[in-house]
């Protein structure tokens, strides 16, 4: 998973769990999620998505809720990346907690929508393969970057518990 | 150390804390509700095991789905209340009303705690001194499993409040200024520590407004210091006093009787004016409720304006608990908004998270308590919602257009 190359689909500043998984659907079965990926900005999104592209936002991406299903959403819409400005912290969290890499860097405005970008966790850069330019990655030290490793923090936790209780 | 700092230290069994380093603490209260609770957890839990790890330091309520509006919400809130039965939960509230409002009623939420909760309003709890945090499902999972969070100590921004409050305003209104000055984001990672007159000398409902609101410029936490007589933890040596401004990132300080009635505009939080500027907007609806707005203070403000006089577009009104519906009757406020024309409706989050009665439909523009304004937040993605005061809402319902409460008081 260190290196995942994908076409980014760009959003502005600002974009809210209620942007990505509006509160309506929030009474609908969790494996349905993916239909209402990005629902509250685009509705078509899911049917055009293609497995392994990217999610690039601005400021603050993923502000509000807490629902987890706005993560569930995009990772069931095939989405393979998150990258931004920030992010909204609950939103995360959610996203490095079920194996989803959010990641944050200094400038997002050279990406347009339909751009390569390549996310290398290990030489810690997204590159934008249209123009060459490489955006260090700001986020994902520490025990982020071993829950994500683990692919998300249920498989950590349960390692956490082995290790303790042999 | 900050005061948050100290809660984090003591959770995390140290001396001591610095901002930016990251701790495993211990948990003092899991809460969740029905909405982010069994139907989501259970499954989760039982992947680590099913037991939970101190069932007295878990809260759940139903309250997003209460009482049931649709067969689906009855699906749900039956499969948890199963489950808090099954487990013989100690702290189980049974369509009571919200979750936040419910952990400051109760007691059960108390100063220098470290409250975790699967929404991310949880950070209304750090109102009565307690460092509150919003986490999502599989976190909160982890949590009852475990009674242990990894947490990056926050740095703290110290934002004051001096002077009197001035009686056409509401906490609300202290909540809007700053994020009318500070922007959406400006606490992301952070804690924001509110104090001075105007906030420590409001009740305790209100000054779950601020933090509740800090979940809305970004934060971690929002917190105030406790009053001596607030409910604390067993610990004497824990310093809960509030924190210097030297020992923060940050300070921002603004003078109370300066401040004006504010609204803030679609569809975002930091969109913020001063009422007066677009006074005579026409307004569709008027809604009172929420962890934010559905307090005892919030409906007794609204029948301050509302007193004697008759609302001119549908006002709804959800108390955030039953006991604020029980000491409303007592003292006669449900009776003055009904009278005006209010229409009252059953404790619980209401309208606000866009699952129960009083949504939107296309193009409705409604003033309201609520949490938040992004679109399609309280039903149609093209209704548009205004956030104020209890004051301004209970003015704008009695002219059918946004209106300074100075206007009608």
């Amino acid at each position: 998973m260190d290196v995942l190359e994908g076409a980014a689909w760009v959003f502005g500043d600002h974009v809210t769990t209620d942007d990505i998984y509006p509160g309506r659907y929030l009474e609908r079965p969790l494996e349905e999620a993916g239909r209402y990926a990005m629902a509250g900005v685009d509705e078509t999104f899911p049917c055009q998505v293609r497995p392994g592209d990217f999610v690039v936002g601005g400021l603050n991406f993923g502000a509000g809720s807490s629902r987890e299903a706005a993560v569930l959403a995009l990772k069931q819409a095939g989405v393979a990346a998150v990258v931004a400005r920030s992010f909204g912290r609950i939103f995360f969290r959610n996203a490095i907690n079920n194996g989803l890499p959010a990641v944050m860097v200094p400038d997002t405005s050279e990406i347009r929508t339909g751009d390569r970008l390549r996310l290398d966790l290990t030489s810690r850069q997204v590159t934008i393969l249209r123009t060459g330019v490489s955006l260090p990655i700001l986020n994902l030290t520490g025990i982020s970057l071993e829950i994500l490793r683990a692919g998300g923090l249920l498989p950590f936790t349960e390692a956490r518990l082995a290790g303790r209780h042999p | 150390m900050t005061l948050t700092e100290r809660i984090l230290a003591r959770a995390a069994g140290r001396s001591s804390v610095t901002p930016g380093e990251e701790v495993w603490a211990s948990v003092d209260l899991a809460v969740m509700h029905d909405s982010s609770g069994p139907r989501r957890i259970g499954p989760l839990l039982d992947r680590l095991g099913g037991r939970l790890w101190d069932p007295e330091k878990v809260v759940l309520a139903i309250d997003h789905f209460s009482p049931p509006a649709t067969l689906t919400h009855a699906e749900i809130v039956t499969l948890t209340r199963a489950w808090a039965r099954e487990r013989g939960l100690p702290h189980f509230f049974d369509e009571q009303g919200v979750l936040h409002n419910l952990l400051l009623e109760a007691g059960l939420a108390r100063a220098g705690m470290l409250v975790v909760g699967a929404d991310s309003h949880t950070c209304t709890a750090g109102a009565i001194g307690a460092v509150a945090v919003g986490v999502g499902a599989t976190e909160l999972a982890t949590v009852l499993a475990t009674g242990e969070i990894w947490l990056r100590v926050p740095p703290t921004v110290l934002v004051r409040f001096e002077g009197r409050l001035p009686s056409y305003l509401a906490a609300r209104d202290l909540a809007m200024t700053v994020l009318g000055s500070l922007g959406a984001d400006f606490a992301i990672y952070r804690a924001v520590e509110y104090g001075g007159d105007a906030v420590v000398t409001l009740p305790l409902d209100e000054r779950a407004v601020l933090t509740n609101q800090a979940v809305e410029m970004g934060a971690k936490n929002g917190i105030i210091a406790p009053p001596p007589d607030a409910p604390r933890i067993r610990d004497g040596s824990l310093d809960l006093t509030p924190t210097a401004p030297e020992a923060c990132e940050a300070a921002h300080t603004f003078r109370a009787g300066e401040l004006e009635p504010l609204v803030a505009l679609p569809p975002r939080v930091d969109r913020v004016r001063p009422v007066r500027e677009i006074e005579g907007l026409r307004v569709d609806r008027a809604y009172i409720g929420s962890c934010a707005g559905g307090k005892a203070t919030d409906l007794r403000l609204a029948a301050r304006v509302l007193r004697g006089r008759r609302v001119r577009v549908p006002l709804v009104v959800t108390p955030a608990t039953q006991a604020v519906v029980r000491e409303c009757l007592a003292d006669g406020t449900l009776g003055t908004l009904v009278d005006a024309g209010a229409v009252l409706q059953a404790p619980g989050c209401g309208a606000c998270a866009g699952l129960h009665s009083g949504l939107l439909g296309p193009g409705e523009r409604c003033v309201a308590t609520v949490t938040r304004n992004n679109p399609g937040r309280m039903g149609h993605r093209s209704a548009e919602i205004y956030l104020a005061s209890p004051l301004t809402v209970a003015a704008s319902a009695l002219t059918g257009r946004l209106t300074d409460p100075r206007e009608v008081l």
